[in-house]
C-alpha cells in the first residue's frame, strides 16, 4: 500500500530540508515545491494526504493558492506555517480553509505532531 | 472590505489581506520590509501610491510589547543553554545513542534552524542575538564532535585548514582591503598589541605590509563556526615590525552587537 503524501511548500530551501528531515520519521512520502505554481503542479499529479504551506512566497501567495484550492474543493489537509501569527491572520488562514497553523520557528517534534494528527484525519486515513 | 498583496524586496508576496491584518503585523513590528502594494494580486504599486497602507505602515511598533517579546525570548534560549550543559549530545538532539550519522545531521539541522543569528529581525536587540550565536555556536560545536566520532582518527585537509586563522591583505582604491576569517579559539588579533586591543575597538592584523598610521582600513571579519561577520571602516592606529610584524586597525564604526561578538568571542576563549 502506498504510503500517505506530504507536499511542503516553501521558497526557504533550507527550510524545506528542515521539513522534510523532521518527517523522516513519519510514515509518509514527501514532495517539495518552492512556490505556489509549483505546489499547483504537484497538486495536479497527484492531491497529497497534508500539505505544508508558507503563507510568503514569490508569485502566488499562500493565502491565495489556499483559497484556490479550497475553492478547487481539494481534500489535502492543509498546515499553513508562517512566523506572522497575528490573530487575524491565523483567523483569516484557518477561514480561508486551513486546518492548522504552525508558527516558525518551531521543534521538528512540533512538526511531527501535528502532521502525524492531520495524516491521521486525512480523508482515506485508516480510523 | 477591500484586499491587499504586500510584496517584500524578494518579490514574495503576501496576501490578499485586510488592512485590519496589515495593521496587526505592522504593530507586531512584522513587516519591516514592504516595498510594493497590490488591490488585485496583478499589479504592483510603490508603498506610497497605496496612502492606507502607508498609514498603517508607519504605525509605532509597540516597543514595549516587542521589547518584553525579546527578552523573554533571550531568556528562554539562556536557560535551556544551561539546563543542557553536562548533559550527553544524544539528549540535546533527541536521538538514540546508536543513531546514524545521517539521523544525528537531521536533528542538528532540525534544531539549529531557529539559532541561525541571519533569520533574525533587524529589530532584535544585542542580548537575543548575541544569545542565538551561544545556542548556534554550542550546537555547532556538539556537532562538531559527532562528526569526529563518525570520522576516522585521521583527520583530513579540509578539517585541518579549519583550524587555521586565514588572512587576506590587499591594496584597493587607495585603502587597505583586511579579510581575516579567526579559528575557533584564535584571540590573537584581538589582544597581540597591548595597547590597542578589542577594548578599544582594535584589531591586530599580522602582515609585512609597512603602513602609516591613518591608512584607511576595510575589514571583514569572520569567525568559524558563526555566521556573523564584522564588516567596519577603520584607521591604521600602530604598526610594528617585532616581535612579529604587523599593523593595528581602529575599527570606527562598530555597533553594539559587534563589540558583543567580539566580547564573547574572547571570553569563550579564555
Amino acid at each position: 500500500m502506498a504510503l500517505p503524501d506530504v507536499l511542503i511548500v516553501d521558497d526557504d530551501r533550507l527550510l524545506r530540508a528542515m521539513l522534510r528531515d523532521a518527517l523522516s520519521d513519519i510514515p509518509c512520502s514527501v514532495r517539495e515545491a518552492d512556490s505556489g505554481d509549483s505546489a499547483l503542479a504537484e497538486i495536479a499529479k497527484q492531491e497529497p494526504a497534508v500539505m505544508l504551506l508558507d503563507l510568503i512566497m514569490p508569485g502566488r501567495s499562500g493565502l491565495e493558492l489556499l483559497k484556490t484550492l479550497t475553492t478547487k474543493g481539494v481534500k489535502t489537509r492543509i498546515l499553513v506555517i508562517s512566523s506572522l501569527d497575528t490573530e487575524s491572520l491565523v483567523q483569516q488562514a484557518l477561514a480561508d480553509g486551513a486546518h492548522g497553523f504552525l508558527v516558525k520557528p518551531f521543534h521538528p517534534l512540533e512538526v511531527q505532531n501535528v502532521v502525524r494528527g492531520a495524516l491521521e484525519a486525512a480523508p482515506g486515513a485508516k480510523a | 472590505m477591500s484586499s491587499f498583496w504586500l510584496a517584500d524586496s524578494d518579490a514574495r508576496v503576501l496576501g490578499p489581506v485586510g488592512l485590519d491584518v496589515v495593521r496587526d503585523l505592522a504593530l507586531r513590528g512584522k513587516l519591516n520590509d514592504v516595498r510594493a502594494v497590490s488591490k488585485d494580486g496583478k499589479t504592483f504599486v510603490p508603498v506610497r501610491e497605496v496612502p492606507e497602507i502607508q498609514q498603517a505602515l508607519q504605525v509605532t511598533p509597540n516597543t514595549d510589547e516587542l521589547a518584553r517579546a525579546q527578552a523573554d525570548a533571550t531568556k528562554q534560549i539562556r536557560d535551556w543553554l544551561t539546563s543542557i550543559k553536562g548533559r550527553a549530545s544524544e539528549e540535546v538532539f533527541r536521538v538514540p545513542p546508536n543513531a546514524s550519522r545521517e539521523a544525528w545531521r537531521a536533528a542538528f539541522f532540525s534544531l539549529v534552524y531557529r539559532y541561525v543569528p541571519g533569520r533574525l529581525p533587524p529589530e532584535a536587540t544585542p542580548e537575543l542575538r548575541l544569545a542565538c550565536e551561544d545556542a548556534f555556536l554550542t550546537l555547532s560545536e556538539r556537532m562538531v564532535d559527532v562528526e569526529r566520532q563518525f570520522r576516522a582518527t585521521k583527520p583530513t585537509a579540509s578539517n585541518a585548514a579549519m583550524q587555521t586563522t586565514t588572512l587576506q591583505v590587499r591594496w584597493r582604491g587607495g585603502m587597505i582591503h583586511v579579510r581575516i576569517t579567526l579559528a575557533r579559539g584564535d584571540v590573537q588579533p584581538f589582544l597581540a598589541d597591548h595597547e590597542n586591543t578589542w577594548k578599544q575597538d582594535c584589531v591586530f592584523i599580522a602582515s609585512a605590509e609597512k603602513l602609516m598610521t591613518n591608512t584607511p582600513a576595510d575589514l571583514t571579519i569572520g569567525f568559524e563556526g558563526h555566521v556573523t561577520q564584522i564588516h567596519s571602516t577603520g584607521r591604521v592606529v600602530g604598526s610594528r615590525t617585532t616581535p612579529s610584524p604587523g599593523f593595528s586597525v581602529k575599527m570606527l564604526d562598530l555597533g553594539e552587537a559587534q563589540r558583543a561578538m567580539i566580547r564573547t568571542w574572547v571570553a569563550r576563549a579564555s
